[in-house]
């Protein structure tokens, strides 16, 4: 299990590299939580900074995991995955370096966002809050890169996984308890919305920061990221050895 | 080393490879044959990234399909896509493979494969900066880090210039030296003539012709060359779609 950390750390580094990568993934949230956060009129709410501060952070995690598909498609393509296949470690490890890669890559993206709303005045009240913060949003964002790198794998190519991820990246993240309370969506956006994997991270991680602990949520992320890592990993198997 | 009985893979009605048997002892034995004829195929399988549709294979005693893991072990494999990581350093694309490895001692096994390849001065510059030749020395010594017993190479020379490949044979035959089996693909025929011990040349995933390349070229005559031989069994596409000379200089005289 070694290798996952050393597939981990080749990522790692390569990513701290390129400073223009790092650069501009902070962008986006600070513009949300700035050109939306402070901005939009929001009649349910008379702090719409505190309440969409989660969602940012939810988003800011769906988008990078989601963009990580590509790592595992590049290094197919470019070759990487027939040398690191041939060598004795288990295979799977591959596989799980970047989910580890690409969870660890949000959960910084995250920091940034946190401090930058703590700058803002958004507060959590519990050290304990703030990490199971930490917990709910690395136990989602395995759930979506061992998603990305599946749908990655299966589809073989970047640009049919760059459509796949605009595609499937806007609905999930607008149909889902981001921008409103279920109370004022209309009934038909409620249902989706309840539907949604990334309304239930969104849900856990306001509910931390309003100081309450949502076991059922978090237990529930734990599960379906483990089961989305079963299944990445048969097919992984299945899909990297041709017979 | 190597024991290759009967081996056969078909995607649906294609045969890649078909009843393929050799035997590859301690040398460097060389895989020839036109696009499409099967070699990479049959790398793919002896390094256990692809199942055999029929018969089997030993690399140093183990099964590629149930042994597969034990068969890593024993091997390097290098493929022809010069898949390196352009933004770490040399030294850090060889600790890798040192690390997943677990190589013991690996910065020391790390320097001397890099001293090995003649790549000391530069490792510490990014991958980026490196020549194709460099490129191609530096994953010899990422598949050298664990002192493997069979090296496969695949295309190890293909578009680096006449300096380069003669750097990266004198670095094979050293290998030879040493007691490492290699076992590689090539197109270029003079390069298999001068180094490898012995050649089989591969035509729609069949084998035409084993033996080391005088054999081969004495079976033709004195001035006979691998050339010669190459093209006495394989029947390339141009050729089995004749080429018409006089269709093609009118083609050209109507511009």
């Amino acid at each position: 299990m070694k290798a996952v950390y050393y597939y981990f750390e080749r990522d790692f580094r390569k990513w701290t590299r390129g400073r223009v990568n790092v650069f501009a993934t902070l962008v986006r949230p600070a513009a949300w939580l700035i050109f939306v956060g402070m901005a939009f009129p929001a009649k349910f709410t008379d702090n719409y900074l505190a309440f969409i501060t989660p969602s940012i952070l939810v988003m800011t995690v769906l988008f990078s995991s989601l963009q990580g598909g590509t790592l595992i498609i590049f290094d197919k393509i470019l070759g990487f995955m027939n040398k690191f296949l041939a060598l004795p470690a288990p295979r799977e490890s591959l596989l799980l370096g970047k989910i580890l890669f690409i969870s660890t890559r949000g959960l910084i993206q995250a920091t940034v966002l946190l401090l930058m709303a703590a700058f803002l005045g958004v507060r959590i009240q519990s050290p304990l809050n703030i990490a199971l913060v930490y917990l709910t949003l690395f136990l989602f964002a395995v759930l979506i890169s061992a998603f990305s790198s599946m749908i990655g794998l299966k589809l073989g190519d970047h640009d049919s996984y760059a459509s796949v991820n605009s595609m499937v990246s806007m609905p999930l993240f607008f149909a889902s308890s981001a921008l409103m309370p279920y109370e004022v969506m209309p009934e038909w956006l409620r249902t989706l919305a309840r539907l949604n994997p990334v309304s239930y991270a969104i849900d856990s991680t306001r509910a931390l920061f309003e100081g309450n602990i949502p076991a059922e949520g978090i237990l529930g992320l734990a599960v379906a990221a483990l089961i989305m890592i079963l299944i990445g990993t048969y097919q992984f198997r299945r899909a990297t050895v041709q017979s | 080393m190597i024991e290759i009985k009967n081996l056969s893979k078909n995607f649906g009605d294609l045969w890649a490879v078909r009843d393929m048997d050799l035997e590859v002892e301690n040398e460097i034995f060389g895989l020839l044959g036109p696009n499409g004829a099967g070699k990479s195929t049959t790398v793919m399988m002896l390094t256990t990234l692809m199942k055999p549709s029929r018969g089997s294979a030993k690399v140093c005693g183990y099964d590629v399909v149930k042994e597969s893991k034990k068969v890593r072990e024993q091997i390097s494999y290098v493929p022809q896509d010069m898949a390196l990581d352009r933004k770490l350093t040399g030294r850090e694309n060889v600790l890798l493979y040192a690390k997943i490895y677990g190589v013991r001692d690996r910065a020391e096994k790390t320097e001397n494969v890099l001293e090995l390849l003649e790549l000391s001065g530069r490792a510490d510059d990014l991958v980026k900066t490196y020549s194709g030749g460099m490129r191609r020395r530096l994953e010899l010594a990422q598949a050298l880090v664990h002192e493997p017993e069979v090296l496969f190479l695949d295309e190890p020379t293909l578009g680096l210039d006449v300096a380069a490949r003669k750097k990266i044979w004198g670095h094979i035959s050293s290998l030879r030296e040493k007691g490492v089996t290699i076992f590689m693909t090539t197109h270029y025929l003079e390069e298999a003539e001068n180094y490898c011990d012995r050649v089989a040349i591969i035509d729609k995933g069949e084998i035409k012709a084993v033996g080391s390349p005088s054999e081969l070229k004495g079976e033709l005559g004195k001035e006979a060359s691998l050339n010669d031989v190459f093209l006495k069994n394989v029947q390339s596409k141009e050729e089995e779609t004749k080429f018409n000379p006089v269709a093609f200089r009118n083609i050209l005289r109507r511009r």
